[in-house]
């Protein structure tokens, strides 16, 4: 289990689903640890280990096709489970199922993804109707934003107020977190955008 | 950091260019370099001097006790070819695994696509390696891969052959099919300098044989294949490279860096290496 | 059309990507700006006194400045400009903080490294606010759904900031912007940007 300011820490979101589009891969840290997030041809989302097993080289830099996620150095393929199922280097060679990149389990839900990062053990946080708005990268822990807002440390930030924001923090590093950002359904997008910029002015200059 | 690690040659500067002083890093200390009436001149900080050698158009210093002479390269002497100075480029990696990626070919269709490989043309085929014990060095023979565009004097595809000879630990020699001379071969080095075991700074330099291509374009040719590695070198995990097996999972392809990692663990060298699988 | 180019150069980039995305033919002229400075030397200076790459030469014409090219480039091709001043200058501001902070690391180039990646992550910054908001309107490309020059020239120091130490993990509009551009037909890398090998399956 996955401690995270002290408490056990399941669920945590690393991204807007629409920000993650269709046969593409994005890098994530969580709490220092580096996670490759891609979506398969069919839509699945899928939160791995950022290490090729053949040679460490990152699998976020890599590329989705079909149904599998090939590390852009060798060209490795790796299915929906993690196996290695082809190396170029090798065509006709039957990979051995020891070749596997490390996965964790991973959920959209309510238009944001999230990610378990030990066993899984309760829900997935509930946005509710909220609309997506952005992720914002600020540099400040997530301890401090949440101080910020008076609220308890918790993986989704629900603030009541003019905008009805929810904001799921991903901590990156102990001095940075990836804010991803919700509102009110009905919402004006740049105007909440503008406003959750200025948040960040304000947690950064503190 | 073990003390043999320091007890080789590594290069530190081109002698073209050794007119302006130049200060940098060898294994985390600081050194300079100038030139006077007596010629180049390496100092540790402490204002001590190290002895250098001048070779393949570079400066060549030591911050330790090698026991042999800089490798020499008979071939590169052949008449008529162009030596080329590519001038140097700073990794964020450890120097080994810029001599590592040096000596993989089963990148190419996908890191220099359509110049070194291009798919579906990806299988390696089985080539011999080797410790030569006489001159305690690795070598890679018979490698062969399809290349769209094998050098900057290649017209069309075609099937290179390939040897890699490792001389030293920061220092590879590919030896290539020419394409203007198909009885010779032509002489790609990659020359690393240690800046920390985490940083280097990579000098390749070229013998070729070309009549066709000015010096400005076998020069960019070959930054343009370094840089296109680059990007690679800064994204592995673990920086250092991993000598003891568990972390990473080799295959036939890759017979020439599990020799190189056989060989660096066989003569001691630890710098910018990892020994524990972590 | 003649281009005085350097293979590793971001603005010489602008221009070969520029010519390529509108099929237009440019005979490259190599010159070795790293290590021998050849940018520099008597025969490049008559040329550019300004010392600068890079150089397009259209018979008569010669310009030295990357915008000029673009403009050129693209006189006759208006679905390519549109409101580009701003984002021209821009692109100069990309090239003065992330531009530098990548010479400085690859080629070491002397710079106040800590300055130019702190004013480059603030830059980028603005572009992904401003990309966001785009696509809040239903749009991919700084100006409209369509690619213009204003795309062309900020694009690769954008797209080269790791090489200088600024990460383009947290900016999900750039790098959806970029993908965009890389997919683009007729599209050209250049070494530091990979080839997008989504696009071609392997047999």
């Amino acid at each position: 289990m996955t401690r995270l300011w002290g408490i056990v820490l399941n669920w945590i979101a690393v991204g807007l689903a629409e920000d993650i589009p269709v046969g593409t891969v994005v890098p994530r840290r969580v709490d220092g640890l580096d996670l490759a997030i891609w979506r398969s041809g069919l839509g699945r989302f899928h939160a791995w280990d950022d290490r090729c097993p053949h040679r460490g080289m990152r699998l976020s830099h890599g590329f989705v096709r079909g149904e599998v996620l090939a590390c852009i150095y060798h060209g490795w393929q790796y299915d929906l489970d993690g196996a290695c199922d082809y190396i170029p280097a090798h065509p006709d060679l039957t990979p051995p199922k020891t070749i596997c990149a490390n996965t964790y389990v991973c959920e959209p839900r309510n238009q944001a993804l999230w990610v378990a990062l030990g066993t899984v053990n309760g829900d997935v946080p509930d946005i509710g109707d909220r609309i997506p708005i952005r992720s914002l990268d600020i540099s400040c822990g997530a301890p401090a934003i949440a101080r910020y807002f008076d609220h308890p440390q918790d993986p989704l930030i629900v603030l009541n107020g003019k905008y009805d924001l929810a904001i799921a923090l991903q901590p990156s590093t102990s001095r940075s977190c990836f804010a991803h950002v919700f509102a009110g359904a009905g919402q004006d997008k740049k105007i909440v955008s503008r406003y959750v910029e200025k948040l960040r002015d304000e947690l950064e200059a503190a | 950091m073990s003390d043999s690690s320091k007890d080789h040659w590594y290069p530190v500067g081109l002698l073209s260019d050794i007119y302006t002083p130049r200060q940098t890093l060898l294994f985390g200390q600081e050194i300079s370099l100038t030139h006077d009436d007596t010629g180049f001149v390496v100092k540790k900080s402490s204002g001590a001097s190290l002895p250098t050698i001048e070779r393949f158009g570079h400066l060549w210093t030591s911050l330790g006790q090698p026991d042999h002479d800089l490798f020499v390269i008979p071939e590169a002497n052949t008449p008529g070819r162009h030596l080329v100075d590519v001038g140097s480029v700073k990794v964020k990696c450890s120097p080994l695994r810029a001599v590592e990626n040096f000596l993989d070919i089963a990148h190419f269709p996908f890191i220099h696509t359509d110049i070194l490989g291009a798919e579906p043309h990806t299988e390696v085929d089985r080539y011999k390696v080797e410790i030569r014990e006489g001159v305690d060095e690795v070598w890679a023979t018979k490698v062969k891969f399809f290349q769209p565009q094998a050098a900057k004097s290649a017209e069309g595809g075609i099937i290179t052959e390939y040897m890699y000879r490792v001389p030293a630990p920061t220092c590879a020699v590919l030896y290539k099919t020419c394409p203007p001379r198909p009885k010779e071969w032509d002489i790609i080095t990659l020359f690393v300098q240690p800046l920390t075991e985490e940083w280097c700074e990579v000098w390749p330099w070229m013998a070729l044989y070309d009549d066709d291509s000015t010096m400005a374009e076998m020069v960019s040719f070959q930054q343009l294949i370094f840089m296109q590695d680059r990007s690679i070198l800064e994204n592995q995990i673990p920086l250092k490279l991993p000598l003891d097996p568990g972390m990473e999972t080799p295959t036939q392809a890759d017979m020439t860096s599990v020799a190189y990692r056989r060989w660096l663990k066989r003569i001691g060298y630890s710098y910018g290496a990892q020994m524990v699988a972590a | 059309m003649i281009l005085h180019d350097y293979v590793l150069s971001a603005s010489c980039y602008k221009i070969r990507l520029m010519a390529a995305l509108s099929g237009q033919q440019l005979e490259l002229q190599a010159v070795n700006f790293h290590p021998a400075r050849e940018h520099k030397s008597p025969e490049m200076l008559k040329l550019n006194p300004g010392g600068t790459l890079p150089i397009l030469r259209d018979e008569d014409l010669i310009m030295t400045d990357s915008s000029d090219m673009l403009r050129h480039l693209t006189r006759n091709l208006p679905e390519w400009q549109g409101d580009d001043d701003g984002w021209l200058d821009f692109a100069r501001t990309l090239n003065e903080t992330l531009g530098m902070a990548r010479l400085h690391d690859v080629l070491g180039f002397e710079v106040d490294i800590d300055a130019a990646r702190k004013r480059g992550v603030h830059l980028l910054r603005l572009l992904e606010a401003h990309l966001t908001e785009q696509r809040f309107d239903g749009m991919i490309f700084l100006t409209g759904d369509t690619p213009t020059i204003a795309d062309i020239a900020c694009f690769p120091n954008t797209a080269l900031a790791p090489d200088g130490g600024v990460s383009l993990d947290v900016y999900p509009s750039i790098r959806l912007w970029m993908r965009a551009l890389r997919s683009l037909p007729g599209f050209i890398e250049m070494p530091g940007i990979h080839r997008l090998h989504e696009l071609e399956a392997a047999e």
